[in-house]
């Protein structure tokens, strides 16, 4: 069998192999090291390890490598280009292990370098891809949600709508305001998919779509609410969706209304204390079977009143309960509303919620004089 | 007595210096948001879109715990951060301790910090490569994975977690900040701790620091490198205790 010597197992490796002191200078380094620098170890020897790193290298090196060998006495998959005598750079990975003396004190510290130039593209790839996907989500989530909301001199609408500031940056929440058949009366929805990706926003497309047109073959809110439910399991398209759908004659303020496990309305009408509409309450798509029948209720909205309809995402508050979050969104909204719909919108979205991990939406109807 | 940490890591860069302190002082150790053990539900992009952010988080810890007298001990980027703090709330630090610090890193005229704007672009860019692996391995720690408990475990025993996006927003403000037109606004004692051959704040930016501070002292350390805070904690400690017995 042919034999290995230990000096050869080192110089010629399948990878380039460093040795430092604690202070990162260069002691010891194999021959493959040398051929793919380009430098001899005479210039190598003596020198700081991080002079051969760029300079943001260097700055990832210092902040993140240096402390974690120090604590945790090694690093794994680091990557860091290697400056070569040509200039050119060396995409290169770094596993870095602390080797201790008898007394457990830190000594030298051992540094293998793998080439990562195909890998180190790869990625690229992979990310140039990641932001593709959330570009195309967001527009696709834009051209959703665009177009005009129905309006008249009766009745002021207005929306706002904030994505959450990490991940996709793109929600499942949809707001809506249409005309149904009579032109008197306007359908208003509100709903929530869960997710923040392309399918998110593919599947609010579609129940914002079916929502529609359930709503103009005149089925009442409750049956609405199960014709959508029943549309939803069918095309097996977002589960667990909360939704609010109401139906408002805008010369009388009769309003009917469902709630499919989806936050409660906040009726604000004038010299009266903001009240939810705790009733019509049903559980979300998907949760229950075929054949039930969502219960609804009517309510009436005062000449100057507003109505609110919003997503979790507004209520909900890092540390505090969802109790908190309804309390403080009534009293916000009765102390202001005296303001203009939209400033009263904008002042409520940017106060509420938390806008780290969940969309914000919010969509508001005044009846005018 | 409050230990900031820098960019990079999280308060384990304390463990061999805050001991020493502990007898004569109450010891408040704290993780930026995006680091550690910090909520990350408390990052606000708009809050945290400059060095103010991070300062206003550190006197909203003062401020909560009602501390007055301050030694604010800040690594790195840390160290502008309690000058923002320490102009914030001006009646409760005492004096401060800036470790390695740098108020811009970017070149800029005569002005030398160090670096070019096109290397911190590249930062940023490794940034991102550095974490690739980051997120696919710790997204189902976050979600609570049963079927593989060992990645848990590794979450328990790792050191100076930080999550990628934060870090990158965290690196992006840190390497692009200007906090020159702050330091003469410090009123209180502080100290420039500077390492030798330090990559990342080179002594001429301490001496800087330590110049525009109105009460500023400049110390040099033997130890090199950018964290003496882990390479020489006993160097960084007896430098410390020297300047407050003066103080």
């Amino acid at each position: 069998m042919a034999q290995e010597s230990a000096e050869d197992l080192f110089e010629h490796a399948p990878c380039g192999y460093l040795s430092c002191s604690i202070d990162g200078t260069i002691i010891r380094v194999n021959r493959t090291f040398e051929t793919w620098t380009g430098y001899d170890r005479g210039e190598l020897v003596g020198r700081a390890f991080r002079e051969l790193l760029t300079p943001a290298g260097r700055i990832y090196h210092e902040t993140h490598c240096r402390p974690l060998l120090t604590l945790r006495g090694s690093v794994r998959e680091v990557a860091l280009d290697i400056v070569c005598a040509s200039g050119a750079r060396l995409p290169a990975l770094i596993n870095s292990t602390q080797r201790l003396d008898e007394a457990g004190r830190p000594q030298t510290v051992r540094t293998t370098i793998t080439e990562a130039t195909d890998r180190r593209f790869y990625e690229r790839e992979l990310l140039r891809a990641g932001r593709l996907e959330r570009d195309i989500a967001v527009q696709l989530q834009r051209s959703l949600l665009a177009g005009e909301l129905a309006s008249s001199k009766s009745l002021c609408v207005d929306a706002r709508y904030h994505a959450a500031q990490l991940g996709m940056e793109v929600g499942g929440d949809w707001y809506d305001v249409f005309w149904l058949q009579d032109e008197e009366t306007v359908g208003l929805v509100v709903g929530d998919v869960v997710g923040h990706d392309i399918a998110a926003a593919a599947a609010m497309g579609q129940l914002r779509s079916a929502t529609r047109a359930l709503a103009l073959t005149g089925l009442p809110p409750g049956r609405l609410l199960d014709a959508l439910d029943a549309y939803a399991v069918r095309h097996d398209v977002g589960r667990m969706t909360t939704a609010i759908y109401a139906e408002l004659h805008t010369c009388t303020g009769d309003m009917r209304y469902a709630a499919a496990g989806h936050p409660p309305p906040l009726l604000i009408n004038p010299d009266k204390d903001p009240e939810y509409l705790w009733d019509g309450r049903s559980a979300p798509l998907h949760a229950i079977g075929n054949g039930s029948c969502r219960s609804q209720a009517t309510t009436r909205i005062e000449t100057g009143g507003t109505l609110l309809l919003y997503t979790d995402g507004l209520i909900e508050r890092r540390r505090q309960s969802l109790d908190l979050g309804l309390e403080h969104l009534a009293s916000e909204a009765g102390e202001h509303h005296a303001l203009e719909l939209g400033p009263l919108l904008t002042r409520l979205v940017d106060r509420m919620g938390d806008n780290f991990s969940d969309d914000r939406c919010l969509l508001g109807a005044r009846r005018l004089d | 007595m409050m230990f900031a940490h820098g960019f990079g890591c999280d308060q384990d860069m304390w463990r061999y210096v805050w001991p020493a302190f502990q007898d004569r002082h109450r010891v408040v150790l704290f993780d930026h948001v995006g680091a550690g053990g910090a909520d990350p539900r408390a990052f606000d992009r708009q809050r945290h879109a400059s060095l103010r952010g991070y300062a206003e988080d550190v006197a909203s810890i003062v401020r909560e715990l009602d501390l007055r007298d301050v030694i604010f001990v800040g690594h790195s980027v840390s160290a502008m951060i309690g000058v923002l703090a320490a102009a914030a709330e001006p009646g409760r630090f005492g004096s401060l301790v800036l470790i390695g610090p740098s108020p811009r890193y970017i070149d800029d005229g005569s002005y030398v910090g160090g670096f070019s704007a096109q290397d911190i672009d590249e930062l940023l860019d490794s940034m991102d490569s550095n974490y690739v692996g980051w997120s696919g391995t710790l997204a189902p720690m976050i979600m609570g994975n049963a079927d593989r408990p060992e990645l848990g475990e590794e979450l328990t025993r790792s050191f100076c977690r930080t999550d990628p996006e934060m870090a990158r927003h965290f690196a992006r403000v840190t390497f692009t900040s200007d906090n020159r037109a702050d330091l003469a606004a410090v009123r209180i004692p502080s100290l420039v701790l500077q390492c030798s051959e330090d990559p990342i704040a080179p002594e001429i930016v301490g001496s800087f620091v330590a110049e525009r501070l109105p009460r500023g002292r400049f110390v040099q350390l033997q130890a090199t490198g950018h964290c003496p805070n882990l390479s020489a904690p006993e160097e960084t400690i007896s430098a410390i205790t020297a300047f407050l017995g003066e103080t």
